[in-house]
């Protein structure tokens, strides 16, 4: 009670005639972009600092005696340039093998249908075969010595690492940012100020700190890619306070939640074996919700892409994002197999589908470009996407015949203006309120688009841009092509692929989603009514803002940086106490379910293709 | 790895096409951004259609509109000011497309690309009008349809700006009735009325440019002039007349056979070059074009249309700008409804020279022979007056319309003015009267300080 009361002086005192706040307001519009600006450059420094820093999981030691590093879990070897292990001896080919190590330490040696064969310790090798510490590896002819690193090895290179880079200090930037924000809500708020407000943002700067706390619990220095993620939804907790003030306490604790899944998800990818294991099931329970979806789904606000579950509705489209990436990352050795691609098309056929089914013609697009790109890494085949897009422009065609309320927003689109009070309703205001404030805003709070209908998810850019300004809005993108900075700044030293490529498809789903709602909103592109990551209100996109997060922090494999990745050094470890018995026999491939079979005919790989992506020569 | 890891650059066509949409979205807020905010709808700033933000005053600082509680504005406390400043303000519904609610909006809005609409009080806009004046004129024009126009001739500033019939925004009447027939048009801009006898002055600036010997000559008027099968009426029997004289009685059978020895196109030409065919910008106000229509060569309908009949029209701000040119040595200032302040004032106003120097020199001449010689300088006591009276014949058995334009001379009062009475008879006794009765306010209240 006497916490009441406190409150309520508090709220009476804010709501009161004070100079003070007027000129704060006044003050603060100029100080939150610089502070925001200061925030995105320190972690981009820190992103740029850590250059990529390749480990070393063993070596090939050549004729000459020199010796080659394997640095990732998946090295190609070939005469190619582009070859992980790049020898220029003219009897090998341009793709000639892959070493690859799974994550229990065995390592594999794959055949690429090279010209002139693999041989291990004289024995040739048809498709692929386990190899050892010492064993002899005769590709076309050139004599390579396998040579696995030992624990002693890998901490030696561990001693000589650069210093962890000094996150907090930016989280400093990041909680003085917050507390403005917050206040400036309270005063915009006065004496109408919901007691949930304050809480949530006192809530949101512990939860930043904690994060944090957790990250070096488990000796992990990088911070990144999480300050941006929690800038960005900080201004979507600010989007909450002003647009839903009761809510405010509601969209914190599921900022919590995604929070939680970020974890939870960053440590299920750190054991790949275990990650790749459990693709299909993941795939599958997806692939069942949409179903779920399609059947008992709800409509709310046109597309029928809601579930309610005991009085609790979210959209399922939004959790099978993560369940779609997973489908579509693969291991190398899975590259090499087109079968698993032509699952994946299968899986991704099926969830736009569902979507289109639904309505839901913005997210079946997000699913569509997420797809584009996967493809693309999985393939580097140009051909094949540019053929998708086609085949998907004509399915469009199709939709819009059928769904007359798709062909309508195509006709609104570039022409908002024509009808203001008509189809062009939401689009004119946003607008008009994202011109009203300027670069600066009118002040957090002191908006007027909240009242327009899904201003605080589908018109969310508009409103960052009324109420904290045109720059903000702009750093609000920025803060996610830094995600992307990342991602392909580091996926050149990962271990997998998988990793490479789940980060690249969870960047492309955050912008495609970008794209399609700051630039929908303002009648730049058609205005489908996706959400923008981690700023729009609303659960389930936050929730899944957040779990998608967990891939891109999955290929930083700076030292003791990621948590989604086990340190090498405990790798090696606990390999060390357990090293399985190489066996004499045939050995069979088993970093996964699809066991290796020499007469299968989905090795089908073309060498040739994975050559040409990127033309060097 | 290295291939898969490479290929993450695909994501850069997208990153493109976001970097490319941000800018697209930022020059499209650069050059649309001011339209955007002031879109009605925009909550921010707008309430039922009203501003809320932005005060507009008179040159004098007295309050004409300001934005009241709970979106509805407010206008001046006097109902005379309202009333007389009604078409220069606008009305709260925005029917009078050229009121300045309306066209200065983004000012009043206080719009930028930099700050948006914040702090959403809007600015203070200065129109260059007199409140006290406007009052004058409407009062003087005592619920007679017509238009006052009164500017400095050397800023271009309009002074007074009024039309009547005009209403109490606050108590609004049926304005369905016949009283107050075409209230939401600006009859100072946006109507164009037969001139009658002032656009004599236009056919004089043409005679004084292409006739060497004007002065030197001397017309016959017998009360009028046969033209083929027509017959041109004049005023009066003149007699014998020099151009001089023929000007301050308005001797019609003189301008006749000017008319017809200078040519329509002749004619045209200048009535273009001196702004009354062609829409005149106020500031981003355009205002009514006016008509010249060709005759036939050698024919009455060309006598008429030299004479201000025929077909010929012309707006009072187009006049106004006319004598603003003659009484500014043949520079006509570009019209501003907006005060000259600060940096602005002390720069010299744009301006266009519609007429040459000594043309003009000899026209302010032969306006100010007009005044003593027919007008009755004791009918305009203590104004150092140019101006030219006319009386445009409307048929249909109506009263001609009433033109009174010109300009003083006295000191600090820099005034040209056009003046017009619908229907209102004699262009000397309507509009003079209506005319004097503005300018004596002006220069009691600028002359002599």
């Amino acid at each position: 009670m006497q916490f009441q009361a406190a409150f309520e002086r508090f709220a009476a005192f804010i709501g009161g005639e004070c100079a003070f706040f007027g000129a704060y307001s006044a003050l603060v519009r100029y100080i939150l972009p610089v502070l925001a600006a200061v925030i995105l450059i320190r972690c981009f420094q820190s992103m740029r600092t850590g250059e990529q820093e390749f480990e070393c999981w063993g070596y090939l030691s050549l004729p000459n005696g020199a010796r080659v590093p394997l640095r990732h879990w998946e090295n190609t070897v070939g005469r190619s340039k582009s070859a992980d292990v790049h020898l220029e001896y003219p009897t090998l080919s341009r793709s000639h093998a892959a070493v690859i190590r799974d994550d229990t330490g065995a390592w594999f040696v794959f055949d690429l249908r090279s010209k002139g064969g693999v041989f291990v310790n004289g024995r040739k090798v048809e498709g692929s075969r386990q190899i050892k510490n010492g064993d002899i590896l005769s590709l076309g002819g050139v004599e390579l010595a396998f040579i696995a690193v030992t624990p002693k090895e890998a901490k030696e290179e561990e001693t000589a690492l650069s210093p962890a880079p000094r996150a907090w200090v930016t989280l400093v930037f990041l909680t003085l940012f917050q507390a403005l924000l917050g206040f400036q809500l309270c005063v915009a708020a006065g004496a109408a100020l919901e007691f949930g407000v304050v809480l949530s943002f006192l809530a949101l700067m512990a939860m930043t700190w904690l994060s944090y706390l957790l990250v070096r619990l488990m000796r992990r220095t990088a911070f990144e890619v999480e300050t941006v993620a929690f800038f960005l939804s900080t201004l979507g907790a600010a989007v909450t306070a002003t647009s839903v003030p009761s809510d405010a306490l509601r969209q914190t604790g599921i900022l919590a939640l995604g929070v939680f899944a970020y974890f939870l998800l960053g440590f299920f990818l750190r054991d790949l074996g275990r990650a790749v294991r459990m693709r299909r099931v993941v795939a599958a329970g997806g692939l069942l919700l949409l179903a779920v979806n399609v059947l008992a789904g709800t409509s709310l606000f046109g597309a029928k892409n809601w579930l309610s579950i005991g009085g609790f509705s979210f959209q399922p489209s939004e959790f099978v994002k993560i369940a779609f990436v997973f489908a579509g990352a693969a291991t190398m050795d899975r590259l090499f197999a087109r079968r698993n691609l032509y699952l994946f098309v299968a899986f991704a056929g099926a969830c736009v589908g569902a979507l289109a089914l639904m309505g839901d013609f913005g997210t079946a697009l997000v699913f569509f470009v997420a797809y584009l790109v996967i493809a693309f890494m999985r393939s580097g085949d140009l051909t094949a996407v540019a053929l998708s897009v086609g085949g998907a422009a004509a399915a469009g065609f199709l939709a819009m015949s059928i769904k007359p309320h798709i062909a309508q927003r195509f006709a609104t689109w570039r022409h908002a203006w024509d009808t203001p009070f008509g189809a062009g309703y939401q689009q004119t205001r946003a607008m008009s309120a994202a011109a009203s404030g300027g670069l600066f805003g009118l002040g957090a709070g002191a908006g007027w688009l909240k009242s327009v209908f899904a201003a605080n998810t589908d018109l969310v850019f508009a409103m960052l841009c009324e109420e904290l300004g045109f720059l903000m809005a702009a750093l609000a993108i920025f803060a996610l092509l830094l995600l992307v900075f990342y991602t392909v700044h580091f996926s050149g030293a990962a271990r997998s692929s998988f990793y490479v490529i789940a980060a690249s498809a969870a960047c492309a789903i955050f912008l495609i989603q970008v794209l399609l709602n700051a630039f929908g909103s303002v009648d730049l592109l058609p205005f489908t009514g996706v959400t923008f990551p981690f700023v729009s209100k609303g659960g389930s996109s936050l929730v899944a803002s957040w779990g998608l997060l967990a891939f891109i922090k999955s290929c930083d494999t700076r030292k003791n940086a990621s948590f989604a990745l086990r340190a090498q050094k405990r790798y090696l470890k606990s390999e060390a106490r357990h090293v399985p018995e190489a066996m004499e026999d045939e050995p069979v491939w088993d970093g996964g379910e699809d066991t290796y079979d020499e007469d299968d005919d989905a090795f089908d790989f073309d060498p040739g293709a994975f050559d040409d992506d990127f033309p060097e020569e | 790895m290295k291939r898969v890891s490479r290929r993450t650059t695909a994501l850069f066509a997208l990153v493109w096409a976001i970097v490319l949409c941000l800018l697209i979205f930022f020059t499209q807020l650069a050059v649309k951004g001011e339209r955007w905010a002031l879109f009605s709808a925009n909550g921010n700033i707008y309430a039922g259609g009203a501003l809320l933000a932005g005060t507009l005053l008179d040159r004098s600082g007295e309050i004409l509109n300001e934005p009241g509680v709970g979106g509805a504005r407010l206008y001046s406390d006097s109902r005379e000011i309202r009333t007389a400043t009604l078409h220069a303000v606008g009305d709260a519904q925005g029917n009078i497309g050229t009121g300045a609610l309306k066209v200065y909006a983004p000012k009043l809005a206080g719009y930028s690309l930099i700050s948006g609409v914040y702090p959403r009080k809007g600015e203070n806009v200065y129109l260059s009008i007199d409140a006290q004046l406007c009052r004058a004129a409407y009062k003087a024009l005592s619920g007679r349809k017509g238009a006052v126009v009164v500017a400095n001739y050397r800023t271009g500033e309009i002074y007074c700006m009024v039309s009547s019939p005009s209403f109490d925004p606050l108590n609004v009447p049926d304005l369905e009735s016949e009283k107050y027939e075409g209230a939401y048009i600006n009859r100072a801009i946006s109507s164009a009325y037969t001139p009658g006898s002032v656009f004599k002055l236009v056919t004089l600036a043409a005679a004084i440019e292409n006739i060497p010997d004007l002065f030197e000559r001397t017309f016959t008027c017998d009360g009028g002039v046969t033209i083929g099968s027509d017959y041109v009426k004049c005023t009066g029997r003149h007699g014998a007349i020099s151009i001089e004289d023929a000007l301050a009685v308005s001797c019609n059978s003189a301008f006749a056979e000017l008319s017809l020895e200078l040519g329509a196109e002749t004619l045209e030409r200048y009535a273009k070059q001196l702004g009354l065919t062609e829409s005149v910008s106020i500031d981003s106000i355009k205002t009514a074009s006016g008509q010249f229509e060709k005759a036939g060569e050698g024919s009455a309908d060309l006598a008429w249309s030299g004479i201000g009949q025929y077909r010929d029209t012309v707006c009072p701000a187009a006049m106004l700008r006319f004598m603003m040119a003659i009484a500014n040595g043949g520079k006509a200032a570009d019209l501003t409804l907006l005060r000259r302040s600060g940096i602005k004032a002390l720069l010299p106003p744009p301006d266009k020279r519609i007429l040459s120097a000594e043309t003009a020199e000899k026209m302010s001449v032969l306006l100010s022979y007009n005044v003593y010689k027919s007008y009755g300088e004791a009918n305009f006591p203590g104004l150092e007056l140019y101006a030219k009276t006319g009386t445009a014949e409307v048929g249909g058995g109506k009263q001609p319309h009433a033109w009174f334009a010109g300009y003083i001379t006295n000191e600090d009062c820099p005034f040209a003015f056009a003046v017009v009475v619908e229907n209102g008879g004699s262009g000397r006794s309507a509009a003079g009267a209506v005319a004097n009765a503005v300018l004596q306010e002006a220069v009691r209240r600028y002359g002599n300080k």
